[in-house]
């Protein structure tokens, strides 16, 4: 047996240099590794640590967040609520008050509608209360019926004032009948009608059927009125006065 | 074969003989060198495959060192991880035809063992400082002083002799049966010899952790025989 001491000192040498070497070049940069990792690991744990309070911190916040919504919620309901109520009241008031004007309207409308009708049945019922006195009127003709027209004609005249008489005494006065007259007829009447108002007027006869029976006076400035027409006419004016 | 406990010099530097050993030595120093710069070139947080065998191997030596020591495993890790490897491929180089293993040679087995020699009293005199690494001789008594630095050389001697027959044996009963039996008779031996490489690697390492850890004093309770019985 025999030891080579400048082999022992080599392998010696050797084996250190290698320790220093794999220390530089192994060793140290994957033990770095593993104790970036570690760290990093527990930086990220700790992160998430911190990130856990923030959310628990975050979710209280919400959580109280949503209890102040859950409040505003009722009170803003409540506040609904009761606009809904006022504004269903006036909406209620509005379309009371609607309803009155339209009521009223229609009331109006109807009482309108009412008296334009009954005024109309009036006129018309006076129109045919005056078709039917004219029929029959026109039924009633002859020398009675004359001799009364002509007796109320001279009533008049001597029932109107004498400033009135005076005023058609110089004028020219036709006499309106419904019939023709006759001459002598015409004299007669003549004679009664210049007795009557006492001054002399000029007379002039002209027919009138539209008087039905009667007589009536006429000037310029003067009328009088004495016929079934204007009896009709008073009337049917009076009718419908009263409709 | 040549006689194990003889070196034989392949050429001369000088007055310094190189033998086959310190040759294969220098090889493997390269190729872990080399293979430490390609592996660790892109180390990144996120671990490829190959990065994550590399940091289990790390955090099994360090495993190792902090179950021994109860300590922080950073101080002890390179010289410790480097005799695991170094003595690991070593060993495993037998498996390469015509390559003799460092470890079979008297002087790489002697200058490790050497090396965990004066790392227990580097460690010992760190840890301690020097008059508290003296007394470590000192314990339980006085009177232990002679054993205890007996016992400091003996178990380190151990070391070296136990390397030294594991690994030479190995390669030469295989040497042996290749020559008589032929050439795939000593295949299942070489398999025996990668777990008893692997073995023997483990022991060293462990041993040379306890030691020291014995000696700083941070470790907890393990002997040395306790350790020797692993060994076995």
């Amino acid at each position: 047996m025999n030891i080579d001491w400048w082999t022992l000192g080599l392998q010696a040498s050797n084996v250190l240099i290698l320790v220093w070497l794999l220390q530089h070049f192994f060793w140290r940069p994957v033990a770095a590794v593993i104790a970036k990792r570690r760290s990093d690991t527990q930086k990220l744990l700790d992160d998430a640590a911190q990130k856990r309070v923030q959310a628990d911190a975050t979710l209280a916040e919400m959580e109280k967040t949503r209890a102040g919504f859950a409040a505003e919620r009722d009170a803003i309901l409540v506040a609904a609520k009761t606009d809904g109520e006022r504004t269903k009241a006036q909406a209620l008031e509005a379309a009371r008050m609607e309803a009155e004007t339209l009521q009223k309207a229609a009331r109006a409308a109807i009482a309108r509608d009412t008296a334009t009708a009954q005024k109309a049945s009036a006129d018309q019922a006076a129109t045919l209360a005056v078709d039917i006195a004219k029929r029959l009127a026109a039924r009633l003709e002859g020398p009675a019926v004359e001799a009364a027209f002509l007796g109320w004609l001279i009533n008049a005249i001597k029932a109107l004032t004498p400033a009135e008489k005076q005023a058609v005494a110089d004028g020219t006065l036709d006499l309106v009948s419904a019939q023709p007259l006759e001459p002598a007829e015409q004299t007669r009447i003549e004679k009664q009608i210049i007795a009557a108002f006492g001054t002399q007027p000029e007379i002039t006869f002209r027919v009138d059927r539209a008087l039905i029976a009667g007589f009536e006076l006429r000037s310029p400035h003067f009328l009088l009125r004495n016929s079934w027409q204007a009896d009709l006419q008073r009337i049917s004016k009076d009718l419908r006065d009263a409709a | 074969m040549n006689s194990p406990l003889e070196s034989v010099a392949l050429f001369y530097l000088g007055p310094v003989p190189i033998t086959s050993a310190v040759v294969v030595t220098w090889i493997i120093m390269a190729v872990l060198v080399l293979g430490s710069i390609l592996l660790t070139r892109r180390l990144s947080v996120t671990p490829t495959a190959c990065q994550a065998a590399l940091e289990v191997f790390v955090e099994a030596i360090d495993g190792q060192i902090r179950d021994t020591t109860g300590a922080a495993p950073a101080p002890y890790r390179a010289f410790v991880g480097t005799l695991f490897a170094f003595i690991l491929v070593a060993n495993w180089s037998s498996l390469i035809p015509g390559v003799e293993p460092p470890t079979a040679q008297l002087e790489t087995d002697a200058a490790l063992a050497l090396l965990v020699f004066l790392s227990i009293i580097w460690f010992g005199v760190r840890g301690r400082g020097f008059g508290g690494y003296l007394k470590v001789f000192a314990a339980p008594n006085p009177v232990m002083i002679p054993l205890n630095i007996l016992q400091s050389i003996t178990r380190v001697f151990s070391m070296f002799v136990r390397l030294f027959g594991n690994v030479m044996s190995g390669v030469f009963v295989i040497g042996i049966v290749a020559s008589l039996a032929g050439l795939f008779v000593p295949i299942p031996l070489m398999a025996l010899e990668l777990l008893t490489g692997l073995v023997q690697a483990y022991i060293f390492a462990i041993l040379a952790i306890v030691f020291i850890a014995a000696t700083v004093g941070e470790s907890k309770p393990a002997s040395d025989e306790a350790a020797s019985g692993q060994s076995q």
